[in-house]
C-alpha cells in the first residue's frame, strides 16, 4: 500500500471536513445544476428515467450506480452531448436542453476515458485546450499544480494511465472552473493514484469552492469525498442522502460472542433486550439502547455469568447501504473501491 | 474559428500523415515522369527494361501538355483516395483516440471545430496539388519535354489545380462517414466503395452525373473523344462537397455523442 500523499494547502479529504469547507461562490444564488424530470430513451431502453435533482453551488455531489445504471448518459446530457427525450437541464443558469452553450466557459469535465492526442506532448495537449477555451497566459501553472512538469515535453502516448488521468484532470481544471463534472475520475488508477486525485480534488474545492458532480462505482471514494450522494439504478434516482446525515440511514448492530450463546440469550431477554442469532455463531442486538451503550450489555452479561468473548459495534458502510438500496440481486456486478473490504450481508441487522 | 484552426494545424504538424501524403504525390509525379520518359523513346525504354515487349502505349504524348494532363488525371483519381484519407483522418482520429468528447462542451463551438478541420483539409489538398504541379515542372524540365508554351503550361497547371479542387470537394461526405462511424474503419470502407462504384459508373457512361467520377472526366481520363463534364456535373460536385460539409457540422451539433 502506498502512503497517502499530503493534501495541498492543508486541505482535508475527510468528508465531515469537506462538508464544512465546501461553500457556495459569492453571489451564486441558483443551483449549479438543475435537472428536472430528465429522461433518455435509446429505442426501448430507458437509459435515464424521470430524474430530478439539484446540486447547489459548493456541493460535492456523487452519483452512485452500477455499470449501466445511466450515470454516463446523465452526465453527457448535462454537458449537452446527448439530447434528452424529455425534461430539462440547467447548468450554471444556462438552459442546456435549449441549446445554451454559455456555461461551458465555466465548466470543466472529464467523461469516462482519460484521452489525449498521442502524438502531442503533455504541454501541447494542454495548449490545445487553452486555445480552444480562449484563455490568456500559458499552461505552466497547471502543469506544476498537477505535478506534470517531469512529463511536460513527453508525448502523451508514452504516459502511464495515472499520468494520462492527471493530464485529463489538468485539462478539466485549466480554467479554474466553477463547476467540475467528473465521470469515474479514478477509474483504472492504482491506490496511490486514487489517493492523489482525491487530495487534488479536496485541495481544489478547499481553495475555490468549486461545485463538483462526480460519478463513480468505487464506493470507498464516494464515501470519502461526497457531501451528498445520489443513487442511480436502472436510470432512476432511487435515493439521495447528505453525507453528514448518512449515519441516520446506516444500519447498525451490536455483534457479540460468548461461550454459551443460549445462556447469554436468556440473560439478555431477562434484561429487556431482543437478541437474534448471528451466522455462524454469536448474537446480534439492534435495540437502540444496546447500540447507544454497548458497555451496559457487557456488564449485564458479566453479571449473568456469561461474559462476552467478543463484542463490537458494526456500522453499515456505503457499499452495504448501496446494495440494500438497489437490491441484493445486483451484488455480483458491484465493484468495491481500492482498499475496501467486501460488504457484510445485508440481512444481518 | 482561429483557435480551432491553430489546434488542427498543430495536430497535423505533429502527425506523420502529411509526409506520407506528400510522398504519395511525389511518387505519382515520378511515375508520370517515367511514363513520359518511356513514351519519348519506347525503343530506349525497352532496351533499359522499363517496357515489356508487348506493351501498348497510347492516349498520351511525351510533351508538356501530355505530361501535365497525365498529372491532372493522377490527382483526379489518386486525389480521391489521398484526400479521402486526409478527411477520414482529420475527423475519425477524434473518435479512435477518444478525444472527440473533449471538443464538445467548450467555448469554441462544434461548428468552428468542424469548419477548422475542413479548412485544414482544403489547405492540405491545395499544398499537395501545388507540390505535384511543382514537381511536374521540375521533372518535365529535367526530361527536356518538347512543346513548351506558356499558355499551354498554364492551362495544364490550372487543370491540375481544378482536378484537385473537384477531388477534394467529393471527399467531404467521408468526414461524415468517419464521424457517424466514430472512427476510421467505416469511412475507409465507404472510400473503397466510392472508388469502386465511380469506376463502374464511369465505364457505363454515366460518369458525368456521378460526382465521384467527375474529377477524372474533368482531367480527361476518358480520352480525347470524351466530352468534359458540363456545368451540371461541376455543380453536382459543388453540391456534394457542400452537403458533406454541412451534414458533418449538423451531425457534430445534433447527434447523440454516446462515445
Amino acid at each position: 500500500m502506498h502512503p497517502e500523499p499530503p493534501l495541498p494547502d492543508g486541505a482535508s479529504a475527510d468528508p465531515a471536513a469537506m462538508a464544512v469547507i465546501a461553500h457556495p461562490r459569492r453571489g451564486e444564488t441558483s443551483p449549479a445544476i438543475e435537472i428536472t424530470r430528465l429522461s433518455k430513451r435509446f429505442g426501448d431502453v430507458r437509459a435515464v428515467d424521470d430524474v430530478t435533482l439539484r446540486v447547489p453551488a459548493g456541493q460535492i455531489y456523487a452519483l452512485l450506480g452500477l455499470n449501466g445504471a445511466g450515470k454516463t448518459t446523465l452526465i453527457r446530457m448535462l454537458l449537452g452531448m446527448i439530447t434528452s427525450t424529455a425534461g430539462t437541464v440547467r447548468v450554471l443558469g444556462a438552459d442546456v436542453t435549449g441549446g445554451d452553450r454559455s456555461a461551458w466557459a465555466r465548466v470543466g469535465y472529464l467523461v469516462e476515458t482519460a484521452a489525449a492526442y498521442p502524438e502531442l506532448t503533455v504541454r501541447e495537449n494542454l495548449e490545445v485546450v487553452r486555445r480552444l477555451r480562449r484563455l490568456p497566459g500559458d499552461v505552466g501553472d497547471i502543469i506544476d499544480r498537477l505535478a506534470l512538469a517531469p512529463y511536460a515535453e513527453r508525448r502523451a502516448r508514452t504516459l502511464s494511465l495515472g499520468n494520462l488521468q492527471r493530464l485529463a484532470l489538468a485539462r478539466a481544471l485549466l480554467h479554474a472552473p466553477d463547476l467540475l463534472i467528473l465521470d469515474e475520475p479514478v477509474n483504472g488508477l492504482d491506490p496511490a493514484g486514487v489517493a492523489e486525485i482525491r487530495a487534488l480534488l479536496a485541495g481544489l474545492i478547499h481553495r475555490h469552492g468549486t461545485t463538483v458532480l462526480l460519478s463513480s462505482h468505487l464506493l470507498a471514494e464516494v464515501d470519502r469525498l461526497a457531501t451528498r450522494i445520489g443513487i442511480l439504478h436502472h436510470g432512476r434516482l432511487v435515493g439521495e442522502h447528505d453525507a453528514d446525515q448518512f449515519d441516520r440511514h446506516r444500519r447498525r448492530h451490536l455483534r457479540l460472542a460468548t461461550r454459551d450463546d443460549h445462556a447469554a440469550r436468556t440473560v439478555l431477554i431477562a434484561h429487556g433486550y431482543h437478541p437474534q442469532s448471528a451466522t455462524p455463531a454469536g448474537l446480534l442486538l439492534t435495540d437502540p439502547r444496546a447500540l447507544a451503550a454497548p458497555e451496559q450489555v457487557a456488564t449485564v452479561l458479566v453479571h449473568g455469568g456469561v461474559p462476552p468473548t467478543d463484542l463490537h459495534l458494526h456500522e453499515e458502510d456505503l457499499e452495504a447501504f448501496f446494495l440494500r438500496t438497489v437490491g441484493p440481486s445486483e451484488q455480483v456486478t458491484l465493484t468495491a473501491g481500492p482498499g475496501t473490504q467486501p460488504a457484510e450481508g445485508t440481512g444481518d441487522a | 474559428m482561429r483557435e480551432a484552426l491553430w489546434a488542427e494545424l498543430l495536430k497535423v504538424r505533429r502527425s506523420r500523415l502529411p509526409w506520407i501524403t506528400a510522398l504519395a504525390f511525389t511518387v505519382a509525379a515520378l511515375v508520370c515522369g517515367m511514363f513520359m520518359f518511356i513514351l519519348a523513346d519506347p525503343a530506349r525504354a525497352r532496351a533499359l527494361g522499363l517496357l515489356g515487349g508487348k506493351a501498348q502505349l497510347s492516349g498520351a504524348s511525351a510533351d508538356w501538355p501530355g505530361y501535365l494532363a497525365l498529372l491532372a488525371q493522377a490527382v483526379a483519381v489518386g486525389g480521391l483516395g489521398v484526400y479521402g484519407l486526409i478527411a477520414i483522418w482529420l475527423f475519425g482520429r477524434e473518435f479512435s483516440d477518444h478525444t472527440a468528447t473533449d471538443l464538445l462542451a467548450l467555448p469554441t463551438s462544434r461548428t468552428a471545430v468542424v469548419a477548422a478541420k475542413f479548412t485544414v483539409a482544403a489547405l492540405w489538398a491545395l499544398a499537395l496539388a501545388v507540390l505535384l504541379a511543382g514537381l511536374g515542372l521540375l521533372i518535365g524540365a529535367l526530361l527536356g519535354l518538347p512543346a513548351w508554351s506558356t499558355p499551354a503550361v498554364l492551362n495544364g497547371l490550372a487543370r491540375i489545380l481544378g482536378a484537385a479542387a473537384l477531388a477534394a470537394l467529393t471527399t467531404t461526405p467521408l468526414a461524415l462517414a468517419a464521424s457517424a462511424g466514430r472512427g476510421y474503419l467505416a469511412a475507409v470502407g465507404v472510400l473503397f466503395g466510392v472508388i469502386f462504384v465511380s469506376q463502374i459508373i464511369a465505364a457505363l457512361g454515366y460518369g458525368s452525373v456521378f460526382p465521384w467520377s467527375i474529377p477524372g472526366l474533368y482531367a480527361g481520363i476518358a480520352g480525347a473523344g470524351q466530352d468534359p463534364p458540363g456545368p451540371l456535373g461541376l455543380l453536382l460536385v459543388v453540391i456534394t462537397g457542400a452537403a458533406g460539409a454541412v451534414s458533418t457540422a449538423v451531425w457534430w451539433n445534433r447527434a447523440d455523442h454516446t462515445r
